[in-house]
């Protein structure tokens, strides 16, 4: 079905992009909008003609963003870290290895990425609590591997499968431990799919919610989406501040995907379909 | 599998040349095989042991927490209690201090019969209490700590009591908060406060057991609040994925071509996807403001809505706006997974079709649907998991309002829990969360087969 794309189809692209992107645009206008542009009837205008960065100066200075951007920063990088690491053995073993009950193991690892994280909310942050890891990384990065630790392993057994067999039957032949050849062999090849699990990973993490909401409640240790869901105050919500910050947390995600898209795409529908 | 085949080979064309060296070879090769599989289960023990201790622990303990009267605001009911507990810190911070203030006043000649027959009651007590070896050691231990000013530890605070010595306990303390409330009626104590202060707290220092089996489950289920959550996040997920999946797929199959500018489709398809939730949420919310939202202000000139300001305050257009911003935010990524299926599909089979005269819905229904069939429902089933689990889109957009109107259970769930601080109950609505998503998923792996484990080898 592949037919060459007729002047109808890029404007039917055009409005798509636009419809999507939409909402992003109309942040970036209004986060340099003067406050006075926010509401009332220029609230519709999409120009304005007096721009200002006042709403990116306090979201710096009157709130702690760059803190939220730290914490987010520090508790996704060394949950990837640490769940790509624990999670490409598991992975190996299950797509190479020999062994019982396998079916099994993928199988639990599948069901446990559908576990909702609301059935495991209270005895986690019970424990948490109890332990005084409320308002800290580890207090996230410990519930984090719920739902990182499964889903890098299902992604890592697909891109495992993809790596010929052939280069570690030479290794074995050549007399490598298993080691030797997972190190030597196997590792360089699953750079990639590694990379692109990392990724995925860290959105996942970068994105939690619930278990942020609950657990780390000090302002010292919040993390960017719930940050940004807090800047709501009790009777206005400063909707320039908002915009603001969700074009700073925007711009480096776009750039992001604009350099991984291939890699990310090719994470996302690496399980679900079959070649 | 296949290195396993191949080795099988080798050795029967071995073995047919020459038997001995057959022979020779398969030891060595069980033994290979033996430390292969110890050295997988070796590689997947962390990830087992991780995976058990924080994801399948927790949920088996929501289940046991929901069995129980959990209240984290509440110290008597803040930790599961199976049996009858005796509070020694409390005991201890009450028992002498009543038995000296009451001594007191039968020295000041005030009611002295009353107060010295109460006082037989509670010695009687306290020696039921220690004549258990356990209870013995932690009394004397926790009364040690206190008399050096010092907080007693939670191992010997808290000692487990038989139902009899519980209930006689019960009895008493009771009857001696009664007889001393008497008391103070007829005669007037010299510290009357004090002396019922410190019988109440006595009476407060046993904790019952707080586990109530199934309650909770039935309190919910004939709770409307209940039904109407779980009803609110059927609409939401039947809705929300029933339109994604119509568009994407529609979507797909538009974009299912070469043209210039593929990779900008692409990289703009996934940044909603990408955005947290949380933000997204909050831009819709400004987008729906009923001042200041430029789509609700579109949505109501194009009718879709009567007046801008009730989009958010409505029942059915806060779960519309609800909807409408899943949709924008997962259509995408629902095109993107179903592209990826269109692509593996072999543009012969459409040749060959068209060559016998097939039209586009014809080929649409015999050759697309049918081998989409388990892309699709893969891209259904994670939807219709991470829909029925939405949490922070409606936290953010709506808080669950306008009056619980799209109050999803999980929702639900989060507020028992972390507004009312009731564990159990909260527990218990996340089991039946829990319970939910089981068995869609069990559904859909029904219909899905073995396909999602296979791994094509054979194993």
């Amino acid at each position: 079905m592949k037919k060459k794309a007729g002047p109808l189809f890029y404007i039917f692209l055009v409005v798509f992009v636009f419809f999507i992107m939409f909402p992003f645009l109309w942040m970036l206008i209004s986060s340099v909008k003067p406050l006075t542009e926010l509401f009332g009837d220029k609230a519709f205008t999409p120009y304005t003609s007096d721009p200002t960065l006042k709403s990116y100066i306090s979201v710096f200075v009157d709130y702690p963003f760059l803190r939220y951007l730290w914490n987010s920063a520090v508790v996704s990088t060394i949950t990837t870290v640490y769940t790509v690491l624990v999670a490409s053995f598991a992975a190996y073993a299950i797509a190479r290895l020999n062994f019982r009950g396998k079916t099994v193991i993928l199988g639990l690892v599948l069901s446990v990425t559908m576990f909702p994280q609301i059935a495991t909310i209270s005895p986690i942050y019970i424990f948490l609590k109890n332990l005084g890891l409320t308002n800290s990384y580890l207090g996230l990065i410990i519930p984090y591997t719920t739902f990182t630790l499964p889903l890098s392993i299902w992604l890592l057994v697909t891109f495992f499968r993809k790596i010929p067999s052939d280069l570690e039957e030479a290794a074995k032949i050549d007399g490598a431990t298993l080691m030797q050849t997972y190190w030597k062999v196997i590792m360089p090849l699953a750079v990639p799919g590694m990379f692109t699990t990392a990724i995925l990973v860290f959105i996942a993490a970068w994105n939690e919610f619930l278990f942020a909401l609950t657990i780390n409640t000090e302002e010292k240790y919040k993390t960017v989406p719930i940050g940004i869901a807090m800047f709501q105050g009790q009777f206005t919500i400063p909707w320039g501040e908002i915009a603001a910050a969700t074009v700073v947390v925007t711009v480096p995600l776009v750039i992001m995907v604009l350099v991984f898209q291939r890699r990310i795409v090719s994470g996302l529908t690496s399980g679900s379909v079959k070649e | 599998m296949k290195n396993g085949g191949i080795n099988g080979q080798n050795d029967l064309e071995v073995s047919k040349k020459n038997p001995q060296l057959s022979k020779l070879k398969k030891e060595p090769k069980q033994k290979k095989a033996f430390s292969e599989s110890k050295a997988g289960y070796l590689l997947i023990a962390p990830a087992m042991i991780l995976i058990f201790l924080v994801a399948v622990w927790p949920v088996l303990q929501s289940f046991y927490f929901s069995l129980f009267d959990l209240r984290l605001n509440n110290p008597t009911k803040s930790e599961v209690h199976l049996s009858y507990n005796v509070d020694l810190e409390r005991y201890l911070n009450n028992y002498p201090f009543l038995v000296s203030a009451i001594d007191n006043e039968v020295r000041e000649g005030n009611a002295a019969k009353e107060l010295e027959n109460v006082k037989t009651q509670l010695k009687t007590i306290d020696e039921k209490l220690q004549k258990d070896a356990d209870v013995k050691t932690k009394y004397s231990a926790v009364n040690d700590k206190l008399m050096n000013f010092e907080q007693p530890g939670a191992d010997i605070r808290m000692v487990e009591v038989e139902r009899d010595i519980a209930e006689d306990y019960l009895k008493t303390t009771d009857s001696v908060l009664a007889s001393l409330k008497k008391v103070t009626k007829e005669t007037k104590l010299s510290q009357e406060d004090k002396v019922i202060g410190l019988a109440a707290g006595l009476k407060d220092s046993i904790i019952k057991p707080n586990f109530i089996g199934l309650k909770h489950y039935k309190d919910n289920l004939s709770e409307t609040r209940m039904w109407k959550a779980l009803g609110n996040t059927m609409t939401f997920t039947v809705i929300s994925v029933a339109v994604e999946l119509i568009l994407g797929l529609a979507i797909a199959l538009l974009i299912n071509k070469a043209f210039f500018g593929r990779g900008l489709i692409r990289a703009s398809i996934l940044i909603p996807w990408a955005i947290p939730t949380a933000v997204s949420a909050l831009m819709w919310k400004f987008l729906y403001d009923g001042q200041n939202g430029i789509i609700a202000k579109i949505f109501e000139d194009v009718g879709l809505v009567d007046k801008m300001s009730n989009l958010l305050v409505t029942d059915t257009g806060a779960m519309f706006a609800v909807i409408f911003t899943d949709v924008w935010k997962t259509t995408p990524y629902m095109s993107l997974l179903i592209l990826a299926g269109l692509q593996t599909i072999p543009s012969s089979l459409y040749e060959a079709s068209a060559i016998d005269g097939a039209g586009k819905w014809k080929q649409f229904t015999t050759i697309t649907l049918p081998l989409l069939k388990s892309s699709i429902l893969v891209a259904l089933l994670f939807r219709t998991l991470d829909a029925f689990r939405v949490f922070d889109l409606i936290y953010v957009l709506t808080g669950g309002g306008p009056a619980n109107s799209t109050e999803t259970i999980s929702i639900l769930a989060y507020k028992v829990m972390f507004s009312q601080t009731n564990f159990g109950e909260g527990s218990a609505l996340a089991v039946i969360v829990f319970l939910c998503v089981a068995i869609i998923s069990m559904l859909y792996i029904k219909f899905l087969g073995k396909d999602l484990l296979n791994d094509g080898r054979g194993n």
